[in-house]
């Protein structure tokens, strides 16, 4: 088993949740944020000791939930501060941005680490859409248009130009090119069985986050696993990644308390405006079909109102003493045969003290436990 | 309108269509033989465009002394001398491309621009080339097989097509004085290559690349070979552009989407 240590860089200093989305950034002190942004690349760096195979970094905007708003910044940055750890981008919105510019940014991560860019290609969460601007609809295809276009960037050995349904470029070269031959790991996300299949179409890892029922989950990496098989990629556990809302503390109780409490910012103060932007998009076009965005909706309200002792139970988190969180881990590879695990331990705002004991408890009591898993 | 008429050349007839007005484009046409299609119609708004039917295809008569593709581009240079009467561009799909390079690497004074769409000539032997079965040739040459042209033509007309097209060609996939001469091509070139195209595969891009001085390689996302019918939008104004604004057409307009 392979650990990735995911951050979402959360604002922590709201007492209130934002009215509307957008969140509104009257509250933003650029002193506290500097003093954050040390934190949590400093925890990010941490989580090199402390055994992870890979640091996530991710991309959100006009938001407390994240002050990511370009994850390759945070990349560019651990690349200087760590030197072994995979640099997973989880990564950009590509359907959102300039797929040069991401074939640009991501070439750089991969040559200033040696090598060790993960290039997440996702297509992002429903209301990303309307800060960018970017037609809804067109999410799926603007994805698989990017995705082609980035691809083609890293591997032409020649100037090329462009000229495609979303993206238009006369003549394009990069410089740099990736250090990783024939270009990095691609991942995409996964998290239904629509984005599972494309994720395996185009022979990429696939992450899955937000699980709510583990049969469902299951579902999606048996599509996944089709799909790959059809475009004549055989998936191996290593290919599949689960992201984990994790919580390790000295006994269950403890874990318990400190989860509570962060779930309860990031879902009364962080997803508040969130979820209400999410369901405009949903409803008013068509990034999901009618069944995917009802069972999306339905995914994060059931979420929202399970107890940790439930969504315990539900696979749906990690939390408890280190041996408890060894079962839990071990229980959900049994039924999903999953090669990775994607943790977020700092969940809304958990105090970064806990967060830090819980990485050195991963790093002393968990991973000894999982690593020939 | 296009309109067909008859050139007479010492080494036999050639039937050709003309229509338009403007700079002087010839396109020579693939395998399939020469069709009217959306780009050649656009074209033709702002140039005159004249397409020769190679002899033998479409029924025409074959001319005794042209025997390879080479004869057939020095073929094509005396109509570009006779009939056009000056130097031209050249717009060419798939087989027809072969050609045209040829005539532009040994008669690069005929030839302003050129522009290769899934040029054939320089594939590996087993690799691409039109499937035989039905099912794959469309698959092959079409993303949007409902943009294909009907076909009118007898089983007699085409199978007189494929004859010409095998007597010029053979069974060869690789054409290694062809490679060689490439760096004789002096017009500015524009290589026109589907992202899905599976007949012209993309080595055959990168070679021309590398041997044609002064090349530039395009793709266009998604398109399968007979890129004139499957993505007349984007190959239309791609390759006007080219024709009408020479180097800079790389620099973006402020009527462009």
């Amino acid at each position: 088993m392979k650990f990735s240590y995911f951050h979402l860089m959360p604002w922590t200093e709201l007492e209130e949740a934002p009215a509307q989305w957008p969140a509104s950034n009257a509250a933003f002190d650029p002193v506290r944020g500097k003093e954050l942004y040390d934190n949590y690349i400093n925890t990010m760096a941490f989580a090199e000791q402390c055994g992870f195979d890979w640091v996530g970094c991710n991309e959100h905007h006009f938001s407390p939930y994240g002050l990511m708003a370009n994850c390759n910044l945070v990349g560019a940055a651990l690349t200087q501060r760590t030197s072994t750890i995979k640099l997973a981008m989880l990564g950009n919105l590509i359907p959102l941005l300039n797929p040069v510019r991401v074939a640009e940014e991501y070439a750089m991560i991969d040559v200033m680490s040696g090598g060790r860019l993960v290039a997440g290609m996702i297509r992002g969460v429903p209301h990303e859409y309307i800060a960018y601007n970017i037609v809804p609809d067109e999410s799926r295809e603007r994805l698989r248009e990017a995705a082609a276009l980035i691809v083609k960037c890293w591997t032409e050995p020649e100037p090329f130009g462009w000229e495609g349904e979303y993206y238009q470029f006369p003549s394009i070269s990069i410089w740099p090119k990736p250090m990783q031959r024939p270009h990095p790991p691609i991942l995409m996300s996964a998290s239904n069985e629509e984005s599972a299949a494309f994720a395996g179409q185009h022979r990429a890892m696939m992450g899955m986050t937000l699980i709510a029922d583990l049969d469902v989950a299951k579902r999606c990496i048996e599509v996944y696993r089709q799909a790959a098989h059809g475009a004549g990629l055989e998936p191996t556990p290593d290919h599949i990644l689960l992201g984990y809302n994790t919580c390790i503390a000295e006994t269950d109780e403890e874990a318990h308390a400190v989860m509570a409490e962060g779930q309860r910012y990031f879902h009364r103060v962080l997803m508040h405006s969130i979820r209400d932007a999410q369901r405009l998009v949903i409803q008013k076009s068509r990034f999901f079909d009618q069944q995917h965005g009802e069972r999306h909706i339905q995914r994060l309200t059931t979420l929202k109102e399970r107890s940790i002792g439930d969504m315990i139970e539900a696979g749906s988190i990690f939390c408890g003493s280190p041996e408890s969180v060894v079962k839990q881990m071990r229980r959900v590879h049994a039924h999903l045969g999953n090669g990775r695990f994607n943790i977020n331990m700092k969940i809304g705002n958990i105090p970064d003290t806990a967060v830090h004991r819980g990485m050195e408890l991963f790093r002393d009591r968990v991973l000894p436990e999982l690593k020939d898993l | 309108m296009f309109t067909e008429h008859t050139a007479d050349l010492p080494s036999g007839p050639v039937r050709y269509l003309k229509d338009g007005s403007g700079p002087t484009i010839l396109h020579l046409h693939p395998a399939a033989g020469p069709r009217v299609s959306p780009v050649v119609e656009r074209l033709a708004q702002r140039h005159t465009v004249f397409m020769p039917t190679a002899p033998g295809f479409n029924a025409t008569p074959m001319h005794a002394s042209v025997k390879s593709m080479e004869d057939l581009a020095e073929l094509m240079a005396t109509f570009v001398q006779t009939v056009i009467g000056a130097k031209c561009d050249i717009v060419a799909e798939s087989f027809g491309g072969w050609v045209a390079m040829w005539l532009a690497a040994k008669h690069p004074d005929l030839v302003e621009h050129l522009v290769l769409q899934g040029p054939a000539g320089l594939r590996d032997p087993g690799t691409g080339g039109v499937p035989a079965d039905p099912e794959g040739r469309m698959r092959a040459l079409y993303s949007k097989p409902e943009l294909a042209p009907p076909e009118t033509r007898s089983a007699e007309v085409l199978s007189a097509t494929q004859r010409a097209r095998d007597a010029y060609v053979g069974d060869v996939a690789f054409d290694a004085e062809l490679s060689k001469a490439l760096p004789r091509i002096k017009a500015r070139t524009l290589v026109v290559m589907g992202t899905k195209d599976t007949v012209a595969p993309l080595v055959v891009a990168h070679r021309i690349m590398a041997g044609v001085p002064n090349a530039h390689l395009s793709f266009i996302y998604g398109a399968a070979h007979a890129l004139e019918f499957d993505a007349p939008s984007r190959v239309g104004p791609l390759i006007a552009k080219f024709l009408e604004r020479g180097e800079a057409f790389v620099v973006r307009t402020p009527d462009a989407a």
